[in-house]
């Protein structure tokens, strides 16, 4: 069956891999449909800083060699797929959307990198993000300001704006983005894809610019959740180039997708992750539990005593680490920094030592709390964040009540949670607010139970169409 | 707890200096407010742990060993 650029682009990642694997579609057709989406979306939405198209058609008819000769390089054969441009890629750019780095090529490959490319991945291009990954906006003052794919007037989120966007917008099959703070789930559900955030040490962080060591984790994001997976898989394991790695065994992520939520415990925590959000998100998610629990899932109140402190914690603990990693350049190049980074890293020269330890002993007390809910629970089900897309270039958001709030603050209202605990958790879309912009809700897990989180996702779309729309770009 | 004295740009000066930060001219009034608000909510956080029922917990910031790799010890 003859299948027109669009069309392929419209492909999932799991039936494009299946196309290729039964020789229906080829690595060169779906490199070059990828390349014509990024050509025709990419001036509207900057979402790309690079793109390799010679490098990736080049690979492309290799892999197509390799199939036709009946060689299978893995369950990503001939995939074209993108990553967030502070994954260090070895001769090529890697900016991490920073002026500072606009020049660096690495010599050396991410451990993600290796591994998509082991399992046959096609990498077409480089993402635009927030500058070093500090912030949740991805306007960036140096490689352009990324465009929400369902609304070109609104933000995409970020970090990981630009995995966000060209994912959504059929640019590429699948992206590798990082979570710090929320910087693949956040730009997952303001676009309305799924994205994880790992368990921290469950993907390697080697070959990846740090924003703060102690919560930096690396993640797919991607259309479905059987996409998700299915990439997850060929990520997740030990990796002694990380000193944050476990030694934990890597399951077969995509093995339960269709098992079902009979039984499952979802925990709710009312009080705080249903409380102060705009109306069309806790609707949204509130009818996301119901669909769970029509399919057998079960929903407990738990009370999470100490969760209020969770986004000072957050804040101060992603400036200290970031303004040391930045000590140097922030001395000898100052003006290379976009204004608010460059103003976040100087605040994080201004914090205590005591505020950063009383921090990380906050985490201690929060993840307990959690480790000792998930007695009565297999999961936690919140929103993402308790807002949909803003209109690009705001930096105060309203909730509720016409009250303005710092940008920074609302959006991790939610995200910094798992990112406190170490703890896994998967965005997936779940529905639309007035303006048909995008509405995510966060599946939060056990540590390396990311195939619950999967199996639950995997339950909702077998039950919901939001993955299946797209923005009309 | 003593009130805090707000940060204002006079502070934020001082406190580059401590940090042997370099700051642009500027930069004090650009920096303080939000400086000023976070710094409310880490005290207000810094007072919270140090109650007496958290006085046993540690921070998350200690390393583990990693298990030995084969036939190390």
């Amino acid at each position: 069956m003859a299948r027109n650029a669009r069309e392929i682009v419209s492909l999932t990642l799991s039936e494009a891999a299946s196309l290729v694997k039964c020789g229906e579609v080829s690595p060169v057709e779906l490199v070059d449909a990828s390349l014509e989406r990024i050509e025709a979306v990419n001036d509207t939405l900057a979402a790309f800083i690079s793109v390799f198209s010679k490098e990736a058609r080049q690979v492309a008819k290799a892999a197509e060699m390799m199939a036709l000769a009946g060689h299978d390089l893995g369950p990503l054969h001939g995939i074209p797929i993108a990553l967030k441009d502070n994954i260090a890629v070895r001769g090529l750019r890697t900016t991490a959307g920073s002026k500072v780095l606009a020049n660096w090529i690495p010599d050396h490959d991410a451990t993600v990198a290796m591994r998509l490319r082991q399992a046959g991945a096609i990498l077409v291009g480089k993402l635009n993000m927030h500058e070093f990954a500090w912030g949740g906006t991805s306007d960036n003052p140096h490689y352009g300001t990324v465009r929400n794919p369902w609304n070109t007037e609104r933000f995409p989120a970020g970090s990981s704006g630009g995995a966000g966007a060209s994912v959504a917008a059929r640019a590429c099959y699948g992206a590798i983005g990082t979570d710090t703070g929320g910087s693949i789930r956040l730009p997952s559900a303001i676009n309305g894809i799924v994205g994880i955030r790992p368990t921290y040490g469950r993907v390697s962080n080697h070959g990846i610019i740090p924003l703060a060591w102690s919560m930096d984790t690396a993640g797919p994001m991607t259309r479905t959740v059987e996409d998700c997976a299915l990439m997850f898989g060929t990520l997740a394991g030990h990796d002694p180039k990380d000193p944050t790695r476990a030694r934990v065994a890597v399951a077969d992520y995509s093995a339960d997708l269709r098992s079902g939520v009979a039984g499952l415990r979802i925990g709710v925590v009312p009080a705080y992750f249903f409380h102060h959000l705009q109306p069309p998100v806790l609707t949204a998610v509130r009818q996301a539990i119901d669909t769970l629990v029509a399919q057998g899932a079960q929903v407990t109140e738990v009370d999470i005593k100490h969760i209020h402190g969770n986004i000072s914690a957050q804040l101060t603990i992603e400036s200290a680490e970031p303004s040391t990693y930045h000590q140097r350049w922030l001395r000898e190049r100052p003006d290379d920094y976009g204004e608010d980074v460059r103003g976040l890293l100087e605040i994080g020269e201004m914090l205590l030592a005591t505020h950063y330890l009383q921090a990380q002993r906050y985490r201690s007390l929060l993840r307990s709390e959690f480790m000792n809910a998930f007695r009565r629970v297999d999961v936690f089900i919140c929103p993402t964040l308790p807002f949909t897309a803003t209109r690009i270039g705001e930096m105060k958001v309203v909730i509720e009540d016409g009250v303005e709030e710092d940008m920074l603050s609302a959006i991790m209202q939610f995200t910094g949670v798992p990112s406190l605990t170490g703890l896994p958790a998967l965005n997936v879309p779940c529905g639309f607010d007035p303006d048909g912009m995008p509405i995510g809700m966060q599946i939060i897990g056990r540590p390396f139970d990311e195939a619950t989180l999967f199996r639950a996702g995997a339950a909702f779309q077998e039950a919901t169409d939001f993955h299946r729309r797209e923005p009309d770009l | 707890m003593k009130r805090r004295q707000p940060i204002d740009a006079v502070v934020v000066r001082q406190l580059a200096g401590y940090a042997g930060l370099p700051l642009a001219a500027g930069r004090e009034q650009v920096i303080a407010p939000t400086l000023d608000a976070w710094v409310a909510d880490a005290n207000a956080l810094s007072l919270k742990m140090s109650a007496e029922e958290h006085q046993a917990l540690t921070p998350a910031t200690g390393f583990s060993h990693p298990a030995p790799e084969n036939g190390e010890h």
